[in-house]
Protein backbone atom coordinates (compact mmCIF):
# COMPACT_ATOMS: atom_id res chain seq x y z
CA UNK A 1 0.00 0.00 0.00
CA UNK A 2 1.35 3.23 -0.91
CA UNK A 3 0.80 4.44 2.71
CA UNK A 4 2.61 1.84 4.33
CA UNK A 5 5.85 1.66 1.76
CA UNK A 6 5.85 5.28 1.00
CA UNK A 7 7.00 5.98 4.78
CA UNK A 8 9.25 3.07 4.67
CA UNK A 9 11.26 4.90 1.87
CA UNK A 10 11.18 7.99 2.93
CA UNK A 11 12.57 7.71 7.07
CA UNK A 12 15.70 7.67 8.54
CA UNK A 13 16.10 4.25 10.88
CA UNK A 14 14.84 5.46 13.93
CA UNK A 15 11.51 6.41 13.42
CA UNK A 16 10.84 9.92 13.11
CA UNK A 17 9.23 11.34 10.09
CA UNK A 18 10.27 14.22 8.38
CA UNK A 19 9.20 16.95 10.95
CA UNK A 20 11.28 15.14 13.53
CA UNK A 21 8.33 13.93 15.15
CA UNK A 22 8.33 10.27 16.25
CA UNK A 23 5.38 8.27 13.75
CA UNK A 24 2.97 6.57 15.47
CA UNK A 25 2.62 3.10 14.02
CA UNK A 26 -0.02 0.78 15.27
CA UNK A 27 -0.71 -3.05 13.71
CA UNK A 28 -4.33 -4.26 14.48
CA UNK A 29 -4.25 -8.05 13.28
CA UNK A 30 -7.31 -10.28 13.27
CA UNK A 31 -5.99 -13.13 14.28
CA UNK A 32 -2.06 -14.57 14.49
CA UNK A 33 -0.18 -16.96 16.08
CA UNK A 34 3.80 -17.64 16.36
CA UNK A 35 3.88 -21.33 14.77
CA UNK A 36 6.14 -21.73 12.10
CA UNK A 37 2.61 -21.90 9.38
CA UNK A 38 3.26 -19.51 6.13
CA UNK A 39 0.75 -17.02 7.14
CA UNK A 40 1.83 -16.68 10.57
CA UNK A 41 5.54 -16.43 9.65
CA UNK A 42 4.77 -13.39 6.92
CA UNK A 43 3.27 -11.31 9.78
CA UNK A 44 5.71 -11.71 11.92
CA UNK A 45 7.90 -10.59 8.89
CA UNK A 46 6.08 -7.80 8.97
CA UNK A 47 6.45 -6.85 12.32
CA UNK A 48 10.29 -7.18 12.30
CA UNK A 49 10.09 -5.15 9.05
CA UNK A 50 7.89 -2.69 11.39
CA UNK A 51 10.33 -2.78 14.36
CA UNK A 52 13.58 -2.22 11.96
CA UNK A 53 12.25 0.88 11.04
CA UNK A 54 12.39 2.52 14.50
CA UNK A 55 15.55 0.58 16.43
CA UNK A 56 17.27 -0.59 12.85
CA UNK A 57 19.17 -3.82 12.59
CA UNK A 58 18.26 -4.73 16.34
CA UNK A 59 15.36 -3.46 17.04
CA UNK A 60 14.01 -4.75 20.77
CA UNK A 61 10.56 -6.84 20.08
CA UNK A 62 8.38 -7.29 23.34
CA UNK A 63 5.24 -9.20 23.81
CA UNK A 64 2.48 -8.94 26.35
CA UNK A 65 0.81 -11.88 26.83
CA UNK A 66 -1.73 -10.12 29.74
CA UNK A 67 -4.78 -11.53 27.91
CA UNK A 68 -4.26 -14.84 28.21
CA UNK A 69 -2.96 -14.77 31.44
CA UNK A 70 1.04 -14.90 30.53
CA UNK A 71 0.58 -18.87 29.32
CA UNK A 72 4.53 -20.18 29.18
CA UNK A 73 2.94 -22.13 25.73
CA UNK A 74 2.55 -18.57 23.90
CA UNK A 75 5.78 -17.07 25.61
CA UNK A 76 7.70 -20.19 24.12
CA UNK A 77 5.99 -19.76 20.82
CA UNK A 78 6.70 -16.13 20.67
CA UNK A 79 10.38 -16.43 21.35
CA UNK A 80 10.74 -19.36 19.12
CA UNK A 81 9.70 -16.85 16.43
CA UNK A 82 12.04 -14.04 17.66
CA UNK A 83 15.00 -15.43 19.19
CA UNK A 84 17.27 -16.57 16.36
CA UNK A 85 15.90 -13.56 14.34
CA UNK A 86 17.55 -10.05 14.17
CA UNK A 87 15.88 -8.57 17.24
CA UNK A 88 16.19 -8.72 21.18
CA UNK A 89 13.04 -10.42 21.93
CA UNK A 90 11.49 -10.05 25.43
CA UNK A 91 8.41 -10.97 27.25
CA UNK A 92 6.82 -8.63 30.18
CA UNK A 93 4.63 -11.34 32.13
CA UNK A 94 2.79 -9.23 34.24
CA UNK A 95 1.45 -12.20 36.67
CA UNK A 96 4.85 -13.11 37.19
CA UNK A 97 6.71 -10.35 38.04
CA UNK A 98 7.74 -11.54 41.41
CA UNK A 99 10.06 -14.00 39.90
CA UNK A 100 10.84 -11.84 37.04
CA UNK A 101 10.93 -8.44 38.40
CA UNK A 102 11.25 -5.55 35.48
CA UNK A 103 10.83 -1.79 35.73
CA UNK A 104 7.66 -1.77 33.75
CA UNK A 105 7.83 2.17 32.49
CA UNK A 106 11.41 1.99 31.53
CA UNK A 107 11.49 -1.94 29.91
CA UNK A 108 8.45 -0.75 28.26
CA UNK A 109 9.71 2.44 26.53
CA UNK A 110 12.90 1.39 25.74
CA UNK A 111 11.18 -1.11 22.67
CA UNK A 112 10.85 -0.81 19.75
CA UNK A 113 7.71 -3.09 18.95
CA UNK A 114 5.35 -4.07 21.35
CA UNK A 115 3.15 -6.92 20.51
CA UNK A 116 -0.17 -7.45 22.63
CA UNK A 117 -1.15 -11.30 22.93
CA UNK A 118 -4.98 -12.18 22.34
CA UNK A 119 -7.39 -13.62 24.79
CA UNK A 120 -9.92 -11.62 27.22
CA UNK A 121 -10.07 -8.12 26.53
CA UNK A 122 -11.73 -7.70 30.05
CA UNK A 123 -9.08 -8.82 31.58
CA UNK A 124 -6.28 -7.25 29.71
CA UNK A 125 -7.41 -4.20 30.74
CA UNK A 126 -8.44 -4.70 33.77
CA UNK A 127 -5.00 -6.32 34.73
CA UNK A 128 -3.22 -3.47 32.56
CA UNK A 129 -5.20 -0.88 34.70
CA UNK A 130 -4.28 -2.07 38.07
CA UNK A 131 -0.09 -1.95 37.14
CA UNK A 132 -0.86 0.94 35.53
CA UNK A 133 0.06 0.06 32.26
CA UNK A 134 -2.15 1.73 29.59
CA UNK A 135 -0.60 4.73 30.31
CA UNK A 136 3.08 3.66 29.27
CA UNK A 137 1.63 2.07 26.14
CA UNK A 138 0.09 5.17 24.82
CA UNK A 139 3.62 7.31 25.89
CA UNK A 140 5.90 4.55 23.86
CA UNK A 141 3.22 5.07 21.07
CA UNK A 142 3.94 8.54 20.81
CA UNK A 143 7.33 8.17 21.50
CA UNK A 144 7.44 6.14 18.23
CA UNK A 145 7.38 2.48 19.53
CA UNK A 146 4.91 0.22 17.50
CA UNK A 147 2.10 -1.18 18.96
CA UNK A 148 0.88 -4.16 17.54
CA UNK A 149 -1.35 -6.97 18.54
CA UNK A 150 -4.05 -9.67 17.63
CA UNK A 151 -7.38 -10.41 19.06
CA UNK A 152 -8.39 -8.96 22.24
CA UNK A 153 -4.61 -7.22 21.80
CA UNK A 154 -5.66 -5.44 18.57
CA UNK A 155 -9.35 -4.34 19.80
CA UNK A 156 -8.08 -2.83 23.23
CA UNK A 157 -6.57 0.11 21.24
CA UNK A 158 -10.39 0.98 19.78
CA UNK A 159 -12.82 2.91 21.57
CA UNK A 160 -14.84 -0.60 21.64
CA UNK A 161 -14.32 -4.10 20.74
CA UNK A 162 -16.40 -7.33 20.57
CA UNK A 163 -14.99 -9.45 23.18
CA UNK A 164 -15.98 -13.03 24.41
CA UNK A 165 -14.45 -12.46 28.06
CA UNK A 166 -17.82 -12.65 29.19
CA UNK A 167 -18.42 -16.28 27.76
CA UNK A 168 -20.44 -15.45 24.88
CA UNK A 169 -19.96 -12.49 22.38
CA UNK A 170 -20.29 -8.94 23.39
CA UNK A 171 -19.00 -5.17 23.55
CA UNK A 172 -16.30 -3.71 25.76
CA UNK A 173 -14.75 -0.68 26.12
CA UNK A 174 -11.14 -0.34 24.86
CA UNK A 175 -8.35 2.53 25.62
CA UNK A 176 -9.62 4.47 22.86
CA UNK A 177 -6.72 5.74 21.37
CA UNK A 178 -7.86 5.21 18.26
CA UNK A 179 -11.17 6.03 16.82
CA UNK A 180 -14.24 3.48 16.01
CA UNK A 181 -14.26 0.20 17.16
CA UNK A 182 -13.21 -3.17 15.87
CA UNK A 183 -13.87 -6.81 15.34
CA UNK A 184 -11.49 -9.59 14.96
CA UNK A 185 -12.13 -13.22 13.81
CA UNK A 186 -14.40 -11.78 11.53
CA UNK A 187 -15.77 -14.64 9.62
CA UNK A 188 -13.79 -17.66 11.17
CA UNK A 189 -16.38 -16.30 14.23
CA UNK A 190 -19.77 -15.41 12.69
CA UNK A 191 -21.49 -15.11 16.48
CA UNK A 192 -18.76 -12.09 16.63
CA UNK A 193 -19.25 -10.62 13.51
CA UNK A 194 -23.12 -10.92 14.34
CA UNK A 195 -22.81 -9.06 17.74
CA UNK A 196 -20.69 -6.51 15.60
CA UNK A 197 -22.85 -5.65 13.20
CA UNK A 198 -25.67 -5.73 15.85
CA UNK A 199 -24.19 -3.16 18.44
CA UNK A 200 -23.00 -0.90 15.06
CA UNK A 201 -26.54 -1.53 14.57
CA UNK A 202 -27.59 -0.33 17.97
CA UNK A 203 -25.37 2.67 17.62
CA UNK A 204 -21.34 1.65 18.55
CA UNK A 205 -19.35 3.75 16.60
CA UNK A 206 -18.46 2.66 12.90
CA UNK A 207 -15.27 0.51 12.61
CA UNK A 208 -13.41 -2.42 10.93
CA UNK A 209 -13.95 -6.40 10.75
CA UNK A 210 -10.71 -7.89 10.19
CA UNK A 211 -10.45 -11.90 9.69
CA UNK A 212 -7.51 -14.22 10.86
CA UNK A 213 -4.08 -13.23 9.04
CA UNK A 214 -5.81 -9.88 7.98
CA UNK A 215 -4.78 -6.56 9.48
CA UNK A 216 -4.80 -2.73 9.53
CA UNK A 217 -1.37 -1.04 10.06
CA UNK A 218 -1.68 3.25 10.74
CA UNK A 219 1.23 4.95 10.03
CA UNK A 220 1.52 9.13 11.37
CA UNK A 221 -1.82 10.39 9.74
CA UNK A 222 -2.20 8.67 6.71
CA UNK A 223 -5.19 6.41 6.33
CA UNK A 224 -4.83 2.85 7.52
CA UNK A 225 -3.36 0.44 4.93
CA UNK A 226 -5.01 -3.10 4.47
CA UNK A 227 -2.86 -6.32 4.83
CA UNK A 228 -3.50 -10.09 4.40
CA UNK A 229 -0.80 -13.11 4.94
CA UNK A 230 -3.93 -15.16 3.67
CA UNK A 231 -5.45 -14.47 -0.14
CA UNK A 232 -8.63 -15.16 1.47
CA UNK A 233 -8.36 -12.73 5.06
CA UNK A 234 -10.49 -9.88 4.29
CA UNK A 235 -10.37 -6.36 6.27
CA UNK A 236 -13.96 -4.69 6.28
CA UNK A 237 -15.02 -1.22 6.79
CA UNK A 238 -18.10 -1.49 8.88
CA UNK A 239 -20.90 1.92 8.86
CA UNK A 240 -23.85 2.78 10.33
CA UNK A 241 -26.15 3.98 7.07
CA UNK A 242 -29.46 4.89 7.06
CA UNK A 243 -30.32 2.17 4.63
CA UNK A 244 -28.38 -0.07 7.46
CA UNK A 245 -25.00 -1.25 8.73
CA UNK A 246 -22.64 -1.71 5.47
CA UNK A 247 -19.58 -4.11 5.49
CA UNK A 248 -17.13 -3.21 2.83
CA UNK A 249 -14.11 -5.29 1.82
CA UNK A 250 -10.92 -3.38 1.30
CA UNK A 251 -8.11 -3.83 -0.82
CA UNK A 252 -5.42 -5.67 1.42
CA UNK A 253 -1.80 -5.94 -0.05
CA UNK A 254 -0.79 -9.74 0.39
CA UNK A 255 2.16 -10.01 2.89
CA UNK A 256 4.93 -12.34 0.68
CA UNK A 257 5.40 -15.71 2.44
CA UNK A 258 8.72 -16.16 3.32
CA UNK A 259 11.44 -18.17 3.05
CA UNK A 260 12.58 -19.93 6.14
CA UNK A 261 15.78 -18.12 7.54
CA UNK A 262 17.15 -21.46 7.96
CA UNK A 263 16.30 -23.32 4.18
CA UNK A 264 17.51 -19.98 3.16
CA UNK A 265 20.63 -21.14 5.19
CA UNK A 266 20.79 -24.37 3.45
CA UNK A 267 20.17 -22.82 -0.12
CA UNK A 268 23.09 -20.28 0.54
CA UNK A 269 25.65 -23.02 1.63
CA UNK A 270 24.45 -25.34 -1.14
CA UNK A 271 25.17 -22.70 -3.82
CA UNK A 272 28.69 -22.10 -2.29
CA UNK A 273 29.30 -25.62 -2.08
CA UNK A 274 28.49 -25.98 -6.24
CA UNK A 275 30.47 -23.03 -6.99
CA UNK A 276 33.68 -23.77 -4.95
CA UNK A 277 33.13 -27.79 -7.15
CA UNK A 278 32.48 -25.80 -10.13
CA UNK A 279 35.55 -24.05 -9.85
CA UNK A 280 37.91 -26.95 -8.84
CA UNK A 281 36.48 -28.92 -11.45
CA UNK A 282 34.68 -31.68 -9.02
CA UNK A 283 31.28 -31.70 -10.13
CA UNK A 284 30.38 -31.28 -13.51
CA UNK B 1 -28.51 -11.89 59.70
CA UNK B 2 -27.05 -13.71 57.23
CA UNK B 3 -29.72 -13.40 54.24
CA UNK B 4 -28.78 -15.42 51.49
CA UNK B 5 -30.16 -18.42 51.56
CA UNK B 6 -28.72 -21.65 49.65
CA UNK B 7 -29.37 -21.08 45.95
CA UNK B 8 -29.64 -24.85 45.17
CA UNK B 9 -31.90 -27.40 47.38
CA UNK B 10 -28.30 -29.93 47.51
CA UNK B 11 -26.67 -27.30 49.07
CA UNK B 12 -26.46 -27.85 53.17
CA UNK B 13 -23.38 -25.97 54.28
CA UNK B 14 -24.06 -22.65 54.05
CA UNK B 15 -27.05 -22.73 56.01
CA UNK B 16 -28.19 -19.53 57.54
CA UNK B 17 -26.86 -19.69 60.73
CA UNK B 18 -23.73 -20.42 59.30
CA UNK B 19 -20.42 -18.29 60.29
CA UNK B 20 -18.58 -15.91 57.76
CA UNK B 21 -15.59 -17.73 57.52
CA UNK B 22 -11.82 -17.18 56.10
CA UNK B 23 -8.74 -19.11 56.33
CA UNK B 24 -5.76 -17.13 55.19
CA UNK B 25 -2.44 -18.93 54.82
CA UNK B 26 1.05 -17.27 55.26
CA UNK B 27 1.73 -19.75 52.02
CA UNK B 28 1.15 -23.62 52.04
CA UNK B 29 -1.12 -25.91 51.27
CA UNK B 30 -0.98 -28.07 47.78
CA UNK B 31 0.35 -24.80 46.05
CA UNK B 32 3.48 -25.15 48.61
CA UNK B 33 3.78 -27.93 50.50
CA UNK B 34 3.89 -31.03 48.17
CA UNK B 35 2.78 -34.17 50.37
CA UNK B 36 2.07 -32.07 53.50
CA UNK B 37 -1.99 -31.49 53.31
CA UNK B 38 -2.45 -30.60 56.60
CA UNK B 39 -3.94 -26.89 55.80
CA UNK B 40 -5.60 -28.22 53.01
CA UNK B 41 -7.30 -30.97 55.23
CA UNK B 42 -7.72 -28.13 57.55
CA UNK B 43 -10.24 -25.80 55.32
CA UNK B 44 -12.45 -28.98 54.12
CA UNK B 45 -12.66 -29.90 57.98
CA UNK B 46 -14.38 -27.02 58.44
CA UNK B 47 -17.04 -27.61 55.42
CA UNK B 48 -20.31 -29.66 56.76
CA UNK B 49 -20.72 -31.35 53.85
CA UNK B 50 -19.23 -34.74 53.67
CA UNK B 51 -18.53 -34.69 50.49
CA UNK B 52 -18.38 -30.54 50.12
CA UNK B 53 -18.18 -28.73 47.11
CA UNK B 54 -14.62 -26.79 46.59
CA UNK B 55 -14.11 -24.14 43.82
CA UNK B 56 -10.67 -23.06 42.96
CA UNK B 57 -10.01 -19.45 41.98
CA UNK B 58 -6.42 -19.67 40.50
CA UNK B 59 -6.80 -15.73 38.75
CA UNK B 60 -3.73 -14.74 40.71
CA UNK B 61 -1.58 -17.07 38.13
CA UNK B 62 -3.41 -16.35 35.30
CA UNK B 63 -5.30 -18.92 35.75
CA UNK B 64 -1.83 -21.45 34.55
CA UNK B 65 -2.99 -24.71 33.57
CA UNK B 66 -0.67 -26.41 36.07
CA UNK B 67 -1.79 -24.68 38.98
CA UNK B 68 -5.50 -26.25 37.88
CA UNK B 69 -4.36 -29.55 37.33
CA UNK B 70 -2.52 -29.27 40.56
CA UNK B 71 -5.83 -28.48 42.38
CA UNK B 72 -7.58 -31.00 40.97
CA UNK B 73 -5.03 -33.89 42.00
CA UNK B 74 -5.16 -31.88 45.54
CA UNK B 75 -8.60 -32.16 45.83
CA UNK B 76 -10.21 -35.26 43.77
CA UNK B 77 -13.41 -36.36 43.91
CA UNK B 78 -13.56 -39.01 46.66
CA UNK B 79 -13.25 -36.08 49.16
CA UNK B 80 -14.86 -33.23 47.36
CA UNK B 81 -16.71 -31.66 44.51
CA UNK B 82 -13.97 -29.66 42.80
CA UNK B 83 -14.69 -27.26 39.71
CA UNK B 84 -12.60 -24.10 39.01
CA UNK B 85 -13.33 -20.51 37.88
CA UNK B 86 -10.89 -19.65 35.16
CA UNK B 87 -11.46 -16.01 34.14
CA UNK B 88 -9.47 -16.15 31.10
CA UNK B 89 -11.64 -18.62 29.89
CA UNK B 90 -14.63 -17.39 30.52
CA UNK B 91 -16.66 -20.15 27.65
CA UNK B 92 -15.38 -22.70 29.23
CA UNK B 93 -16.73 -22.24 33.01
CA UNK B 94 -19.89 -21.93 34.56
CA UNK B 95 -21.98 -19.22 32.91
CA UNK B 96 -23.44 -17.43 36.17
CA UNK B 97 -20.34 -16.95 38.28
CA UNK B 98 -22.26 -15.87 41.34
CA UNK B 99 -24.45 -19.16 41.03
CA UNK B 100 -21.57 -21.03 41.28
CA UNK B 101 -19.30 -19.51 43.50
CA UNK B 102 -22.58 -19.05 45.73
CA UNK B 103 -23.76 -22.63 45.88
CA UNK B 104 -19.81 -24.12 47.13
CA UNK B 105 -18.78 -25.02 50.54
CA UNK B 106 -15.21 -23.89 50.12
CA UNK B 107 -13.81 -20.91 47.77
CA UNK B 108 -9.65 -21.56 47.86
CA UNK B 109 -7.70 -18.91 45.82
CA UNK B 110 -4.49 -19.49 44.63
CA UNK B 111 -1.29 -17.32 45.04
CA UNK B 112 0.27 -15.49 42.34
CA UNK B 113 0.07 -11.95 41.73
CA UNK B 114 -2.44 -10.04 43.97
CA UNK B 115 -2.42 -6.59 42.26
CA UNK B 116 -3.63 -8.87 38.49
CA UNK B 117 -5.90 -10.79 41.12
CA UNK B 118 -7.91 -7.55 42.18
CA UNK B 119 -8.00 -6.10 38.68
CA UNK B 120 -9.31 -9.03 36.79
CA UNK B 121 -11.80 -10.00 40.03
CA UNK B 122 -13.32 -6.43 39.82
CA UNK B 123 -13.72 -6.35 35.97
CA UNK B 124 -15.80 -9.43 36.61
CA UNK B 125 -17.69 -8.86 39.92
CA UNK B 126 -16.22 -10.90 41.95
CA UNK B 127 -15.52 -8.43 44.81
CA UNK B 128 -19.11 -8.32 45.13
CA UNK B 129 -20.30 -11.83 44.43
CA UNK B 130 -16.98 -12.90 46.99
CA UNK B 131 -18.32 -10.44 49.55
CA UNK B 132 -21.88 -12.13 49.48
CA UNK B 133 -20.36 -15.74 49.60
CA UNK B 134 -18.80 -14.92 52.51
CA UNK B 135 -21.33 -13.49 54.05
CA UNK B 136 -23.76 -16.37 52.80
CA UNK B 137 -21.14 -18.78 54.97
CA UNK B 138 -18.99 -20.20 52.30
CA UNK B 139 -15.73 -20.42 53.88
CA UNK B 140 -13.29 -18.38 52.11
CA UNK B 141 -9.45 -19.60 52.01
CA UNK B 142 -5.94 -19.10 50.14
CA UNK B 143 -2.61 -18.92 50.22
CA UNK B 144 -0.18 -15.53 49.47
CA UNK B 145 -2.07 -13.69 47.28
CA UNK B 146 -5.24 -15.78 47.94
CA UNK B 147 -4.98 -14.27 51.76
CA UNK B 148 -4.03 -10.57 51.29
CA UNK B 149 -6.98 -10.05 48.76
CA UNK B 150 -9.13 -10.75 51.58
CA UNK B 151 -7.94 -7.75 54.24
CA UNK B 152 -8.13 -4.21 54.27
CA UNK B 153 -4.69 -3.40 53.36
CA UNK B 154 -2.16 -5.84 52.53
CA UNK B 155 1.74 -5.49 52.28
CA UNK B 156 2.78 -7.20 49.26
CA UNK B 157 6.60 -8.05 47.83
CA UNK B 158 5.41 -9.91 44.76
CA UNK B 159 6.82 -7.26 42.56
CA UNK B 160 10.11 -6.26 43.15
CA UNK B 161 10.48 -4.10 46.44
CA UNK B 162 7.48 -4.29 49.61
CA UNK B 163 4.42 -2.24 48.60
CA UNK B 164 1.15 -1.25 50.36
CA UNK B 165 -2.06 -2.12 48.48
CA UNK B 166 -5.98 -2.09 49.27
CA UNK B 167 -7.80 -5.12 49.41
CA UNK B 168 -11.12 -6.41 49.43
CA UNK B 169 -11.64 -4.99 52.90
CA UNK B 170 -13.78 -8.21 54.04
CA UNK B 171 -11.52 -8.32 57.15
CA UNK B 172 -10.92 -4.73 58.38
CA UNK B 173 -6.91 -5.12 59.33
CA UNK B 174 -3.72 -5.33 57.38
CA UNK B 175 -2.34 -8.70 56.04
CA UNK B 176 1.24 -9.98 55.61
CA UNK B 177 2.41 -13.01 54.00
CA UNK B 178 5.22 -15.38 54.19
CA UNK B 179 6.39 -13.73 56.82
CA UNK B 180 10.04 -14.08 58.60
CA UNK B 181 10.89 -11.97 61.22
CA UNK B 182 13.79 -9.11 60.35
CA UNK B 183 13.52 -10.25 56.89
CA UNK B 184 12.55 -7.72 53.88
CA UNK B 185 8.73 -7.93 54.22
CA UNK B 186 8.79 -7.35 58.13
CA UNK B 187 10.77 -4.54 58.30
CA UNK B 188 8.21 -3.20 55.41
CA UNK B 189 4.98 -4.08 57.44
CA UNK B 190 6.44 -2.17 60.94
CA UNK B 191 7.11 0.73 58.75
CA UNK B 192 3.81 1.09 56.91
CA UNK B 193 2.40 0.31 60.28
CA UNK B 194 4.31 3.59 61.45
CA UNK B 195 3.34 5.27 58.58
CA UNK B 196 -0.65 4.66 59.35
CA UNK B 197 -1.11 1.35 58.27
CA UNK B 198 -4.18 -0.18 60.04
CA UNK B 199 -2.89 -2.73 63.09
CA UNK B 200 -3.24 -6.63 61.12
CA UNK B 201 -1.94 -9.99 61.43
CA UNK B 202 1.42 -11.39 59.30
CA UNK B 203 1.78 -15.35 58.79
CA UNK B 204 4.58 -17.57 58.13
CA UNK B 205 4.52 -20.27 55.41
CA UNK B 206 2.64 -22.81 56.73
CA UNK B 207 0.82 -20.77 59.30
CA UNK B 208 -2.56 -19.99 58.83
CA UNK B 209 -4.94 -17.23 60.44
CA UNK B 210 -8.46 -18.51 60.96
CA UNK B 211 -11.18 -15.86 60.97
CA UNK B 212 -14.96 -16.33 62.21
CA UNK B 213 -16.57 -13.19 61.67
CA UNK B 214 -14.15 -10.39 61.58
CA UNK B 215 -12.16 -12.34 64.78
CA UNK B 216 -9.24 -14.17 64.31
CA UNK B 217 -10.26 -17.66 66.11
CA UNK B 218 -7.03 -19.89 65.43
CA UNK B 219 -3.93 -19.77 64.35
CA UNK B 220 -3.14 -23.14 63.02
CA UNK B 221 0.05 -24.72 60.84
CA UNK B 222 1.07 -27.34 58.74
CA UNK B 223 4.57 -27.38 60.18
CA UNK B 224 5.65 -27.19 63.73
CA UNK B 225 7.73 -24.03 63.95
CA UNK B 226 5.27 -21.83 61.87
CA UNK B 227 3.63 -18.93 63.39
CA UNK B 228 1.00 -16.12 62.93
CA UNK B 229 1.77 -12.97 64.36
CA UNK B 230 -0.22 -9.66 64.96
CA UNK B 231 1.20 -6.22 64.89
CA UNK B 232 0.20 -2.81 65.98
CA UNK B 233 1.60 0.46 66.24
CA UNK B 234 1.28 2.72 69.25
CA UNK B 235 2.73 5.91 67.97
CA UNK B 236 5.95 5.67 66.58
CA UNK B 237 6.72 1.79 67.84
CA UNK B 238 5.29 -1.04 66.53
CA UNK B 239 4.23 -4.32 68.65
CA UNK B 240 4.91 -7.66 67.05
CA UNK B 241 2.85 -10.08 69.11
CA UNK B 242 3.72 -13.99 68.48
CA UNK B 243 0.42 -15.81 68.54
CA UNK B 244 -0.38 -19.62 69.95
CA UNK B 245 -0.66 -21.82 67.00
CA UNK B 246 -1.90 -25.13 66.99
CA UNK B 247 0.27 -27.51 64.57
CA UNK B 248 -2.08 -29.37 62.81
CA UNK B 249 0.13 -33.05 62.47
CA UNK B 250 -0.01 -33.33 66.31
CA UNK B 251 -3.51 -34.22 67.13
CA UNK B 252 -3.26 -34.18 70.45
CA UNK B 253 -3.41 -30.08 70.30
CA UNK B 254 -6.91 -30.39 69.04
CA UNK B 255 -8.61 -28.47 69.82
CA UNK B 256 -6.61 -25.70 68.85
CA UNK B 257 -6.21 -22.64 71.80
CA UNK B 258 -8.47 -20.22 70.92
CA UNK B 259 -6.92 -16.76 70.53
CA UNK B 260 -7.23 -14.21 73.62
CA UNK B 261 -10.37 -11.88 73.14
CA UNK B 262 -7.62 -9.07 73.46
CA UNK B 263 -5.66 -10.46 69.96
CA UNK B 264 -8.75 -11.52 68.39
CA UNK B 265 -9.58 -7.94 66.47
CA UNK B 266 -6.73 -5.65 66.23
CA UNK B 267 -8.13 -2.09 66.91
CA UNK B 268 -6.45 0.43 64.77
CA UNK B 269 -2.89 1.82 66.33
Amino acid sequence: MPAASGSAAGEPPNGRGRAGAPVRRLLALGGHDFTTSPPDRAVCELLLRLAAKRGGERPRICLLPTASGDPSEQIGRFYAAFSERACQASDVSLFRLGRRPVVLREHLLSQDLIYVGGGSMVNLLAVWEAHGVAAILAEAWRRGTVLAGQSAGAMCWFEAGITKSSGRAGVAQGLSMLPGSLCVHYNNEPDRRAAYLEAVEAGLPDGYGLDDYAGLLWEGDAAPAAVAARRRARVYRVRRRPEGVTETPLPARLLPSPVPAALREDILEFRRLRALRRRTGRLG
Amino acid sequence: MYKHAAPTPTHHSAMETAPRQIVAFGGGGFSMESGNPLLDDYVLGLCRSPRPRVCFLPSASGDADHYIVRFYRAFPAERCEASHISLFRREQGPANLREHLLSQDLIYVGGGSVVSLLGVWRAHGLDAILREAWEAGVVLCGLSAGSLCWFAEAVTGFHGSPRRLRGLGLLPYSNCVHYERGGERSDAYHRFLREGMVSGYAAEDGAALHFIGERLSHVVASRPRARGYRLDAHADRVVEMQLATTYLGDARARPGVPVPEALSTAAAG
